[in-house]
């Protein structure tokens, strides 16, 4: 069954991410490692979500099509995207007193994509766009 | 002996042979240094104004007159610069009249003025490999950002008092929303949290240290732990990004914890930061103005998160970003409002903010194809060399040459 699932999202810096970053943010092993958002596999089941699949998340800030890995390990609620250009397109932009963003943690919408994985020139130009 | 600019941990034990821009054999070099090394040749950065190829004098001068046409100007990133640079981005920020600012503003930058100003006791990575019993990452994966830090200074290495090494002599406590690599290594030292949920470990921990009983599901654990840290002889609190974001600005509840800790026995604390010289920065900024970030030197030195980038975007009509990428970190909403104001990005590599650049300079990749010097995480001063020559000039040099064009 098709639908939406409402998840906390929780941004990290992976190994494996930060080594991809290195040799080239703009090649595809970075976008494998970045543009991916682990998931309850018990908790999306009834989205019709399979590991590997693309997947839209998105909230009042913005939206990406990413790749979903479903975890055996129960976190329902809760979802873990690398810190990255797909994860800040979610975050909030509002600016507490003392200065400091909320990067590491925002809700999300996430649902089932029949589109492919945002690219990285495509965040680019909506940046540019503005 | 070789160097790594890969991280804020800046080994210093590193052998290379480096052939062809490759690497045939290494020695220390974790997987992120390998990267950072296999990067020289990996997407870098041209001279430009406009989009169009320009000589460098061209884009010195171009970037010079982005920054002396301008009333509020900000100058950000410099994590990736040397002290050198820093410090003449100082100056010039002096010069022009201007904000400069780092990414520490919306991040650790708190955490770091505390131990600059002596508010939070803190030690060195040697200290740590020398003495330290406990180490605690609080919402930070070592594993993952800084890979040899557990194996070089703290939970694996054998050290002066330490020579039983994590198999008997230390401890490692995780407290993180998720089972990170180095949460995995902790085992049974890894604490769950709930998102947010720092400040509330944060209570239970001072209410088992004050000898009550916490409110926490897991009590045994929890009372295990205060037994554990009243035990250590000397403690660290490695912290990170996690934990920062969680408390924002207020650092009350942490600041009461170390407090505590410290009347039972020894704890420091050691932000880990990512760039390999945030910590270069803050103290260069610290030493001139008393703060780490976010400073203003339009009318003497002012300073507020009003001079953070995340709000100064609001105020400023030409950025220039040094050895950082905004555009790539920033929430979209921040990155729109930056690309919309006349920018320059002096990098060694292409990335996101370079490319909405009205103008580029590249610069040489320091550690590597030139030399200098740095603040560890810790704040150990390290000098470095060049590895391999290039023509690509030093971050230093093309500061100090705008300075003259401005």
């Amino acid at each position: 069954m098709a639908g939406k699932a409402e998840v906390t999202v929780i941004t990290y810096r992976g190994i494996f991410q930060e080594v991809e970053e290195a040799l080239g943010m703009y090649s595809e092993g970075y976008r494998d490692q970045s543009a991916l958002v682990v998931l309850d596999k018990g908790e999306v089941k009834e989205l019709g979500v399979e590991d590997g699949q693309p997947v839209i998340l998105e909230n009042g800030f913005g939206k990406v099509v990413v790749t979903a890995k479903l975890s055996e390990d129960p976190h329902p609620g809760v979802a873990f995207m690398p810190s990255s250009p797909w994860s800040a397109q979610l975050a909030s932009g509002e600016v507490g007193e003392d200065g400091i963003l909320d990067l590491k943690r925002f809700r999300a919408q996430v649902s089932k994509a029949n589109e492919a994985v945002t690219t990285i020139e495509e965040i680019g130009e909506r940046i540019r766009a503005a | 002996m070789a160097f790594c600019t890969g991280c804020s941990l800046l080994c210093d034990d590193i052998e290379v042979d480096f052939q062809g821009g490759k690497i045939k054999k290494t020695m220390n070099l974790c997987r992120k240094g390998h990267a950072h090394y296999d990067s020289l040749g990996v997407d870098r950065l041209a001279p430009a104004v406009d989009g169009s190829s320009v000589g460098i004098d061209e884009a010195v001068s171009a970037a010079a007159e982005v920054l002396a046409g301008a009333e509020n100007v900000l100058l950000f990133g410099w994590g990736n610069s040397t002290l050198a640079a820093q410090g003449a981005g100082v100056k010039l920020a002096k010069k022009l009249g201007c904000v400069i600012d780092d990414p520490s503003s919306y991040s650790q930058g708190l955490i770091t003025e505390k131990i600059l100003a002596g508010d939070f006791p803190t030690c060195t990575f040697d200290d740590v490999r020398n003495f330290a019993d406990v180490s605690i990452y609080w919402g930070d994966d070592p594993s993952s950002s800084h890979p040899r830090h557990m194996s070089r200074f703290s939970y694996f290495p054998r050290g002066e008092k330490r020579q039983r090494g994590y198999e008997e002599d230390r401890e490692a406590i995780v407290i993180d929303v998720r089972k990170s690599p180095t949460a995995q290594i902790a085992a049974d030292g890894f604490f769950k949290i709930l998102p947010g949920g720092d400040g509330e470990f944060m209570e239970a921990l001072m209410a088992t240290l004050g000898g009550k009983i916490p409110k926490v599901e897991d009590k045994k654990k929890m009372l295990n732990l205060g037994t554990k840290l009243r035990k250590a002889k000397f403690g660290v609190i490695f912290t990170g990004p996690g934990l920062a974001h969680s408390l924002g600005g207020d650092l009350a509840g942490f600041a009461s914890l170390v407090g505590r800790l410290n009347e039972l026995t020894r704890f420091s604390v050691i932000p880990s930061l990512s760039d390999y010289n945030s910590r270069g920065f803050n103290q260069t900024l610290f030493d001139k103005t008393g703060h780490v970030n976010g400073v203003s030197f339009k009318n003497g030195v002012d300073h507020g998160p009003e001079f953070g980038i995340a709000k100064y975007l609001d105020a400023c009509d030409a950025v220039m970003v040094v050895g950082s990428d905004p555009a790539a970190v920033l929430p979209g909403t921040l990155a729109k409002k930056l690309a919309k104001v006349p920018m320059v990005a002096v990098n060694s590599f292409k990335n996101l903010t370079t490319d909405i650049a009205k103008v580029t300079v590249p610069t040489a990749v320091a550690g590597l194809e030139v030399g200098g010097s740095a603040l560890r995480a810790d704040g150990l001063r390290v000098e470095f060399d060049a590895f391999v020559e290039s023509d690509y000039l030093p971050d230093v040099e093309v500061v100090e040459r705008m300075m003259e064009a401005v």
